[in-house]
Formats: structure tokens, C-alpha cells, sequence
């Protein structure tokens, strides 16, 4: 009765003993070939044996810490106010400035499409060449809202948007429904 | 199959589907790097393949010479740690 009950739990713990000390030998053979694998690669790539350079190469390529350098000891903002020529309309526009000129000029930017539309409707009104140079700072307008002139494409955008909220919204009810039966 | 391998089965199948295998092998990869096993093991790499030469060396070449060894250097604290882990799961999920 109760001896047979207690040889039986001790035969169990060896048996969970053993079961537990294969489980451990399994992990430290998977720790082991996940090491091969990663020398194997370095080996393969070339870089197993990197830290054992030489002091002198090391010191070649030592971290540059100096200003107006980067990490590589090479000038990083030459290029910052270069001019570079736009391949559209072939103005000289300054680099910082150049990325978001060619999201307008080449209309594919995010408001590109906004931006030529306001233009169509007060281009009567203004001086062609002296919008084209506050091209740029266009998006400081952005917030300011005319009542008079009809923004079309920002009733698109809206329409579109609020098409995609309801499509999503059916979506989703249509989800529920499938979960709650 | 037994009784006894069936129910070994179906506890490494549980330690895999609910994760703790794979819990288990990132302590233990933990646990390696930190008490120095990882660069030990890495020196030990370094001799077997300048013995080998740098462009035959085989992941297999690696194993053979590499699991003996390792095994032998795993602390026994750190074995300590995870068989109680694992004990403590099989008690939980072996009936």
C-alpha cells in the first residue's frame, strides 16, 4: 500500500530525471551546431579571423572623431547648399531645397496635386513669376483655408479616406459577425 | 512504442508548442555567452581550422570536433538552471 505508492513516485522522479537530462543534452547539442553555423559563416565571409589584425592596421582604421568629419574621416556636408539643376525645368535650385522641388515640378509629390489645382484657380489672379518662386513655401499656405476657392482635390482626398472608413468599418462588422455565431 | 517513449513524445511535442523550447535554447544561448563558453569554444574553432585549412572546413568538420568539448564545458551551474526549469515544466505537464 503505501511503500508500493512511494517506489512507484521514486521510479517515476528517475524516469522524469532521465527524461529531463535528455531534454538538456538536446538543447546543448542545438547551442552547439548554432555555433558552427555562425563560425562556419564567418569563416566562409572572411571574417572569423578580423579581430586577430595587427595593432598597426587597427590603428588605420581607428573611429575619427572630429568635427565637421564623419566616423570614416570624411567631409559630410560639402554637398549641403550645392546647386544642382532641376532635369525638368532646368532651374538651378539649391540641394537642401532640390528633393522637395522635384516632388512639384515632376507633380508627384503628396500635395503636388493640391498645390496645381489652387494654382489653376488663382493663376488668373497672380504674376506667374513670382508664384513659381514661393513654389517652395507653399506648404507654409497649407493650414489657411479660403472659403472662396473650391478646393476639389482636398473634397477627393476627403471622399476617398472617409470611402476607405466605411469599407474598413464593413469589414470589421463583418468579421464580428463570423466570431459571435 | 511504450508507454514511456510515447510519453516522452508528447512532451517535447507540448515544450515546442507552447514555446518553452524555444525559451529554453535562448537561456541557455544566454547563459553560455555570458560565463564564457561562447569564447571558449570560439578559440577552440580558431585551432581546428587553421588545422583544417580556412577553405575546407565543413559545418560538419566543426560538430565532430566541437560538440565533445562542448559538452564537457557547460557549467554546472548552468546546467543546474535549466534542468530545474525543464523539471519544474514536467511537472507541470506530464501526467
Amino acid at each position: 500500500p503505501c511503500v508500493d505508492r512511494l517506489l512507484l513516485s521514486d521510479l517515476c522522479d528517475v524516469k522524469m530525471d532521465g527524461l529531463a537530462q535528455d531534454i538538456l543534452s538536446d538543447l546543448v547539442e542545438d547551442a552547439c551546431l548554432g555555433l558552427c553555423f555562425e563560425v562556419h559563416r564567418a569563416v566562409k565571409q572572411g571574417y572569423f579571423f578580423l579581430d586577430d589584425t595587427d595593432q598597426e592596421s587597427m590603428r588605420d582604421f581607428e573611429i575619427v572623431d572630429q568635427p565637421g568629419l564623419d566616423v570614416f574621416g570624411q567631409v559630410y556636408n560639402q554637398w549641403k547648399n550645392k546647386e544642382c539643376v532641376c532635369p525638368n525645368c532646368s532651374r538651378s535650385i539649391a540641394a537642401s531645397r532640390f528633393a522637395p522641388h522635384l516632388e512639384k515640378c515632376l507633380g508627384m509629390g503628396r500635395n503636388s496635386s493640391r498645390i496645381a489645382n489652387r494654382r489653376i484657380v488663382t493663376g488668373n489672379n497672380t504674376n506667374n513669376k513670382s508664384e513659381s518662386d514661393q513654389e517652395d513655401n507653399d506648404d507654409v499656405n497649407d493650414n489657411d483655408w479660403s472659403y472662396g476657392a473650391e478646393k476639389k482635390g482636398d473634397v477627393v482626398m476627403l471622399l476617398y479616406f472617409f470611402n476607405l472608413f466605411v469599407v474598413t468599418l464593413n469589414i470589421r462588422l463583418y468579421q464580428m459577425k463570423f466570431t459571435i455565431t | 512504442m511504450s508507454k514511456e517513449s510515447r510519453m516522452k513524445a508528447t512532451i517535447n511535442q507540448k515544450l515546442t508548442e507552447m514555446g518553452e523550447r524555444e525559451r529554453l535554447k535562448e537561456l541557455l544561448r544566454a547563459k553560455l555567452t555570458e560565463c564564457g563558453w561562447k569564447d571558449q569554444m570560439k578559440a577552440h574553432c580558431k585551432e581546428v581550422i587553421k588545422e583544417k585549412g580556412l577553405e575546407h572546413v565543413t559545418v560538419e568538420d566543426l560538430m565532430v570536433e566541437i560538440t565533445p568539448k562542448g559538452r564537457a564545458l557547460v557549467p554546472d551551474s548552468v546546467k543546474k538552471e535549466l534542468l530545474h526549469r525543464i523539471r519544474a515544466f514536467l511537472a507541470q505537464h506530464a501526467t
